[in-house]
């Protein structure tokens, strides 16, 4: 579990264990992503985190990835069925979806209620049925409750519906309007609707009202984080590169070049005069303009995150999806269609072992692009370790256990402790209790643990500690953490397992 | 007799047990012990390189080097592939600045670029201390560190150091690994080697493509004429 998913998934425990949920406006985004957690947990009894594991917290983003490629059904009016099986086949094997789609954070909600958002608006504006702008406002709201991104979405969507009118509009030689006429009482559903889900999830379903007025000033700190929090400022082109191909030797050669190919070809087709069968030219110019404005502003905060990209990688694959049906739609020799029909099949196959590659083989390896910042497997011994202590102490799983690590750089290890109720996290040494039999710690807080151990109690009562793990250990790379273990509880563990 | 006392005394004991120190009527109570909760902390920070050096996780032990080794690179001319850095000045690489804030490093265009340090005459070196830039904890790539006795590094040219793995420097593979940037410098073991200049490769780092350098020391002694 990375850290982000690991924080996640405890503040998921306090809803499902207390019924608590606050939003912060600092950090963690929005309650979406939590609340519907619920759902795949409520199989679960007795209802504690400890009973939870990784496939029920992962299922809910694996479910809205999912989404992405049911929800193209519901635009089969607007696009060709070759553009929808393109991406849905893209969407599919693409490396960056699919390793995203089973990351417990929020960025697989936003895509997919962005997406059905669109899809919503789409079909109200062709049926002009009330029901789908109660559809429309269902998802902005929950747009908005999952991340505050969100609002980078919204300015999308305004200023691509925007241009595809006034694009539409000059073609025609008529003067600027939407492409469609806006019924004040179906606006006053959509908002209505919005608003309402909104503040159902920030409220924590009106326990908590302070949430919703927590929702707007989040965006005073995410301002400020957006330029100066130097750990996640990248140049200009990091999305790209990491879409492009990234240098790595002895490992395979990540990219999505095909994608990025074929979106290329796809926005050029989006944007030129020429009408297409089967297809509803506006809405294609929308999602071409709505992915460029996207990619523009997220290229040009400082501050990034390879997640982020899922927004306006999502358009990419529509428009590589319509790109791939352009390039099979030329007229041209049976030779030359083969060619291209192979160098489909190779870039498919090669996104489809990529794909593989990176979420069986390389999903905590720095070499593929998509960690990031991600937990060593380092992780699995450490739990494995403390584990097989706690079946010779006499306390069991509630046997003490000290963790300190300065600035609280812990994580995700309080996940994988969730079932050891009697930790306690410590980002000093505390010299107020005494030392738990076994700790783990930072390597730079060691020699006050050393004091603590050695100075701090009574002659006589100084217990002798001994290393807890064989090998160097880290959390993360460079982020080393040590274990200690008292010698007397050591001991009986050898002697139980020489036994 | 002596047997039998023996055995009275050694039954009452065992009966008394332990119990005998205590007070009978002090009562044990559990100790109520406050386990604070964990922090939530946000994204940590990504050092997202392969074959990357463990971190150390005490300070570096001082080396050893014969009596009379100084740093002879300090305030010694220094060359660049970059003539016009985007900050701060060549010569800041030999001042003896080895502060990690701004206005003590000189910034280099991107991608493949190097230093070279003109010792003045042939020493005998027995380590060399770089930092690039340790305001962040950033991995700088294809990191290569080389010794000779002319200018244009092609006589007497030895590699000191080379984590460029894919050779994409063109100076050969290179075993040695990715290291994270310090306060402390990366120190170089040089082996006692004699040369004259010293050349220092990088290629960008993990957060992007420029290339930052603060200090270089060189640590050796002038060599003896007679081992020329």
């Amino acid at each position: 579990m990375h850290t982000d998913e690991a924080v996640h998934a405890i503040k998921f425990g306090a809803l499902l264990e207390e019924n608590k949920y606050r939003y912060d406006p600092h950090e963690y985004h929005g309650p979406t992503l939590n609340y519907f957690t619920l759902i795949p947990a409520l199989s679960v009894s007795p209802r504690k985190l400890a009973e939870i594991d990784e496939r029920t917290l992962r299922i809910v983003p694996v479910f809205f990835g999912m989404f992405l490629i049911v929800g193209l059904f519901l635009l089969k009016n607007g696009l060709s069925r070759s553009v929808m099986f393109f991406a849905g086949l893209f969407l599919a094997v693409s490396p960056a979806m699919v390793f995203y789609s089973r990351y417990y954070i929020q960025e697989m909600l936003l895509v997919s209620f962005s997406f059905g958002t669109i899809v919503s608006g789409y079909r109200y504006v062709k049926s002009r049925n009330p029901l789908w702008a109660v559809f429309a406002g269902i998802f902005l709201g929950l747009m908005h409750a999952t991340k505050e991104s969100c609002i980078i979405a919204f300015g999308a969507i305004l200023l691509a519906l925007f241009l595809t009118g006034t694009l539409q509009n000059r073609q025609k030689g008529k003067p600027f309007h939407f492409g469609f006429k806006i019924n004040a009482w179906h606006i006053l559903i959509f908002t209505t609707t919005a608003c309402v889900i909104s503040v159902l999830f920030y409220s924590s379903f009106f326990t908590h009202p302070r949430g919703i007025l927590d929702s707007f000033i989040a965006y005073k700190y995410y301002l400020q984080r957006a330029g100066q929090n130097s750990w996640h400022m990248h140049p200009w082109f990091y999305y790209f590169k990491l879409l492009i191909g990234s240098k790595h030797s002895a490992h395979p050669f990540w990219n999505e070049l095909l994608i990025v190919i074929l979106s290329g070809i796809g926005l050029t087709v989006a944007l030129r005069r020429k009408q297409h069968p089967q297809m509803d030219h506006s809405l294609l110019r929308f999602i071409a303009f709505y992915t460029v404005i996207l990619a523009l502003i997220y290229s040009i905060i400082p501050y990034k995150t390879p997640w982020s990209m899922l927004g306006f990688y999502h358009g990419m694959i529509l428009l590589a999806a319509l790109g791939a049906t352009s390039l099979l739609a030329i007229k041209m020799k049976n030779i030359l269609r083969s060619f291209v029909f192979l160098f489909l099949v190779l870039g498919v196959s090669n996104l489809l072992v990529q794909s593989y590659l990176s979420n069986f083989k390389y999903e905590a390896d720095p070499s593929n692009p998509y960690v990031y910042a991600h937990t060593s497997r380092d992780i699995f011994r450490v739990v494995e370790s403390i584990e097989e202590i706690a079946t010779i102490h006499p306390d069991g799983k509630n046997m003490l256990i000290e963790v300190i690590c300065p600035a609280d750089d812990y994580w995700p290890l309080p996940w994988y402790l969730r079932s050891f109720p009697n930790t306690g996290w410590w980002n000093k040494v505390n010299f107020s209790q005494p030392a738990a039999q076994v700790i783990i710690a930072s390597p730079s807080v060691e020699s006050e643990l050393l004091k603590k151990l050695y100075e701090w109690p009574p002659p006589g009562e100084r217990s002798l500690y001994v290393p807890l793990f064989r090998f160097p250990t880290e959390l993360r790379p460079q982020v080393e953490i040590r274990g200690y273990i008292a010698k007397d509880l050591m001991d009986l563990y050898v002697q139980s397992h020489s036994n | 007799m002596i047997f039998i006392a023996s055995t009275i005394f050694a039954t009452a004991l065992a009966f008394t047990g332990p119990e005998t120190s205590q007070p009978k009527s002090e009562k044990l109570v559990p100790i109520e012990i406050e386990l604070p909760k964990p922090m939530f902390i946000g994204t940590p920070q990504n050092i997202g390189v392969e074959r990357l050096e463990k971190p150390l996780g005490k300070p570096r032990p001082p080396f050893m080097a014969p009596v009379g080794t100084k740093n002879v690179a300090l305030g010694k001319p220094v060359a660049s592939t970059d003539e016009e850095p985007i900050i701060g000045e060549i010569a800041m690489i030999t001042d003896g600045d080895k502060e990690g804030i701004d206005g003590s490093f000189v910034e280099l265009g991107p991608f493949e670029q190097h230093i070279t340090i003109d010792l003045g005459a042939k020493y005998e070196i027995y380590a060399i201390v770089m930092w690039h830039y340790h305001k962040q904890a950033r991995v700088y790539f294809d990191v290569v560190v080389q010794v000779a006795d002319d200018p244009d590094f092609i006589t007497n040219v030895k590699v000191l150091f080379n984590n460029d793995h894919d050779n994409s420097l063109g100076l050969g593979v290179g075993n040695d690994l990715h290291y994270v940037e310090t306060a402390e410098g990366k120190l170089i073991d040089a082996k006692g080697i004699q040369a004259r200049y010293v050349r220092l490769y990088s290629n960008g780092n993990n957060s992007n493509d420029l290339n930052h350098w603060i200090e270089t020391e060189v640590y050796g002694r002038p060599v003896k004429k007679d081992t020329q």
